[in-house]
């Protein structure tokens, strides 16, 4: 009997994986979302929900760079690790002992680039490691032996206010990056450059120029400033050779009547292609089809978030969709092909922006924050999600979002833009929404019913992307400095450690020598949405830093 | 060097109540940006940046720098991140910190030697517009020259400006060489060759490459078919007049 479910739950994992094996990560950890199709989930098992509670520090790697602590997502390839820090110094690794294999360093910069210092991360491809910096370079160093092959300027960062923080997507032979800038008078694009030279091969600007199609979904001149910023990294579909990509709110964030035409209809696009899920052609740069998410943004819930690409039965026929979150914690699953809506839902269990969503993606009841007056939204503009990714198991067919529980009052301003500089237009000071206690959740959701399988709360904010394991594992961590695994199928807390920092980065997994390793950046994030959270809690002491800690099953016991 | 000899005119020529009050701000704005982090530190004593107390510095190279910051080093240009009064506040604090009692403080007049932008008007403020105008991308004039604190120095600063949009769009760049690597042939600018390999910029296309290649993969040769024709086509020729005079306006030969 015992023999005879064994043999079938592998029938199942093999067909299982056959079916999903380009989302699955194996022994190593490729790219931002552990594969293009922005899974975050390992098909490693060697750790499971029955020995995770052996996991013990393997080694640990201290940077030395506390400017912003740790963010990035490690890149594991071969056996070798290479970790990005905010300043930009890079560091490849011996993946199984730590042993630093070399170091890159950026220059220090000048006090005036205005922005924030960050960097979610790197790419390594075509024997190069490829990533942004604060004033707007994209370098790309050699793999072996981290010397700077190619820098290539993006933007003058003082004349537009905008950063590259996000780790960049390599598609064939180009590596392919977006920009901050959003919030700011700035106009948002996606810029892709030959991996082998550096030269340019296509720019994709997120608001569309005179005379194009959607440069008519905005008013007057307000194109030129309307924001968009794609910050984050998007996904790629190699059998349609499809980028997909995240953009940014329109800006003013809280205030339209300079950027949205009189007596737009807001059941339909406005401000194109902001706060949208774009699909591109990946050698061109060309749009293949949209679906903006919230048409005229008036709440800074940017649509910038990862791209998560799957194949699910949807209504008794096999789709190949992908599943996108914005800040409002409003979730879309689109027909990846065509861009059709084939449903939504939302994740926040307080949610005061809009009444609901009709069956064809229309949001109704606006809640819109108007000039003159304060108006509490939830969720905030910090996001029911932040930055940080969620994960998906296809063993479970579920997603694992980390979930806050803020709002915020927000107070529009009808300031003017200046190139460049902050454009956001409102005050908006966060706080818990009213008649809870606890501030987020780890949820699971299933994207196919837009049911919730299961929910843990957790006192503070949440902020740590999420990693799914093979081994029915879910990990994240949380302010207080606990990196913890929870049982993919009940959210049971199963294993936890505390790395003696706050979390705000994305743990990855990955194998060298059979070995399995779950590595994770530790150290809270200073500025931004971590210092607003922080702001929340006066009386805790989040701690930075800037350590990879790095874990594995003691060797005797695997 | 006209208008850099305005602020040494103009020194002495000022209120001593208003002085002590700009000085006293100069002092504030110097506290909160310029002595901070790895910079000028408390009172320009040097905290990594170069000491800025004691040195000797005249007003007028105060200003400039401060105004225009110094390429490829830690110092930005601030002329169009601080306010006018701002700028003038510190250079004032600065030169106090040289021994200069008495520092100019009118706005106007300090401003005018030293700062672009709102003095500019006419055909020279649409100059500065057009120059770094983003919404050419890759084919304004920053992409390549950095000018009173915007764009990128790919290129040296500018020390001459050419008399038209012809002289322009005809004018020889010795600078500019043919570089060749694996069967291809590309206009650049070295930045360095040695034992180490070479540096240069591949000017092939806009934006400029930095590229490294290892010792003895490019072989470069003086003179190229490159000119500024093939990348200000963005611009017609009145733009290109407007942006002539405005660098007229700002560049000292």
């Amino acid at each position: 009997m015992i023999v005879r479910m064994r043999f079938s739950l592998i029938l199942l994992t093999i067909s299982s994986a056959l079916a999903q094996d380009a989302g699955a990560t194996r022994a190593d950890w490729a790219h931002y979302g552990g594969t293009q199709f922005s899974w975050r989930y390992s098909a490693l098992d060697q750790i499971n929900a029955t020995n995770v509670k052996a996991l013990t520090p393997a080694w640990m790697f201290q940077t030395g760079d506390y400017a912003e602590n740790l963010q990035a997502t490690p890149i594991v390839a071969d056996g070798v690790m290479y970790l990005i820090t905010a300043r930009a110094r890079v560091f490849a690794l011996d993946a199984a002992s730590g042993r630093e294999i070399w170091r890159y360093q950026y220059p220090e910069l000048p006090r005036n680039i205005p922005g924030f210092i960050g960097s979610r991360g790197l790419a390594v491809s075509d024997g190069k490691v490829f990533f942004g910096t604060k004033d707007d370079y994209m370098i790309a160093l050699d793999q072996k032996t981290g010397r700077q092959l190619w820098k290539v300027n993006v933007d003058d960062a003082r004349q537009c206010g905008c950063n590259i923080t996000a780790a960049p997507l390599v598609v064939k032979d180009k590596v392919i990056v977006g920009g901050t800038g959003g919030d700011g008078a700035h106009r948002g694009y996606i810029t892709a450059f030959y991996t082998k030279n550096g030269r340019l091969a296509w720019r994709w600007y997120v608001i569309p120029g005179p005379g194009e199609k959607g440069n008519e979904t905005w008013k007057g001149d307000s194109w030129k400033f309307g924001g968009g910023a794609p910050w984050l990294t998007g996904s790629y579909d190699p059998a349609l050779n499809l980028l997909y990509w995240g953009t940014g709110n329109a800006a003013a964030d809280f205030y339209d009547a300079e950027r949205v035409p009189t007596g737009a209809d807001k059941s339909k696009d406005v401000n194109l292609y902001t706060a949208s899920v774009v699909a591109l052609d990946a050698d061109t740069g060309k749009l293949r089809w949209h679906h903006q998410e919230v048409p005229d943004d008036l709440w800074d819930y940017d649509s910038a978030y990862e791209v998560l690409l799957m194949d699910r039965e949807i209504r008794g026929r096999m789709r190949q969709v992908l599943v996108h979150m914005n800040k409002s914690g409003l979730t879309s699953v689109l027909d990846r092909v065509t861009g059709e809506f084939l449903g939504a839902f939302s994740v926040p269990e307080v949610r005061t922006w809009i009444a609901g969503v009709t069956e064809d993606g229309k949001l109704v009841g606006r809640n819109e924050p108007q000039l003159g007056k304060t108006t509490t939204i939830c969720p905030s503009a910090a996001g029911a999600k932040s930055w940080n990714s969620m994960a998906y198991s296809p063993r479970t067919g579920l997603l694992y979002v980390p979930v806050n529980e803020l709002c915020n009052d927000i107070t529009p301003n009808n300031r003017a833009p200046e190139e460049g500089r902050n454009y956001m237009n409102g005050e908006f000071p966060v706080k818990l929404a009213a008649g809870r206690t606890t501030y987020s959740h780890v949820d699971a959701w299933d994207p196919v019913t837009g049911k919730r399988a299961w929910s843990v709360a957790y006192k503070y904010v949440l902020l740590a992307s999420m990693l799914a394991t093979a081994g029915d594992l879910v990990f994240t961590g949380n302010p207080e400095g606990e990196f913890f695994a929870l049982d993919a199928k009940s959210g049971n807390r199963l294993w936890s450690y505390q790395t003696g920092a706050g979390h705000r980065g994305s743990a990855v997994s990955y194998a060298v020598n059979g070995r399995q390793f779950i590595a994770t950046p530790t150290g809270w994030h200073s500025s931004v949405v971590g210092a607003a959270a922080a702001a929340l809690f006066p009386d805790q002491d989040w701690r930075l830093g800037s350590t990879l800690v790095v874990f594995a099953l003691p060797e005797a016991s695997r | 060097m006209k208008r850099l000899m305005a602020v040494l005119v103009v020194a002495g020529s000022c209120c001593a109540q208003n002085l002590a009050d700009v000085v006293k701000q100069g002092e504030q704005i110097f506290a909160k940006s310029c002595a901070t982090g790895y910079c000028h530190g408390v009172r320009g004593a040097s905290s990594g940046a170069p000491r800025l107390a004691g040195r000797g510095f005249d007003q007028a190279y105060i200003a400039t720098v401060v105004s225009r910051g110094v390429p490829d080093t830690g110092m930005a240009a601030f002329a169009g991140r601080l306010s006018r009064p701002a700028l003038v506040a510190v250079v004032a604090y600065v030169a106090t910190l040289n021994g200069i009692t008495n520092p100019a403080i009118g706005a106007g007049e300090v401003a005018s030697a030293v700062l672009p932008g709102p003095a500019l008007t006419g055909d020279a403020a649409r100059g500065a517009e057009l120059f770094k105008e983003a919404v050419r991308g890759f084919g304004r004039c920053s992409t390549c020259h950095e000018v009173d604190g915007f764009g990128i120095s790919v290129a040296a600063p500018i020390a001459r400006v050419p008399a038209s949009a012809a002289a322009l769009k005809a004018l020889a760049t010795p600078s500019v060489k043919t570089g060749s690597m694996d069967g291809e042939s590309m206009p650049v600018l070295v930045l360095s060759e040695g034992k180490q390999g070479a540096v240069f910029y591949d000017l092939t296309s806009a934006p400029p490459v930095e590229r490294n290649t290892p010792p003895g993969s490019v072989k470069f040769a003086d003179s190229s078919a490159w000119r500024h024709s093939s990348v200000i086509g963005a611009y017609n020729d009145s733009e290109l007049a407007a942006i002539l005079t405005y660098l007229r306006a700002v560049i000292t030969p």
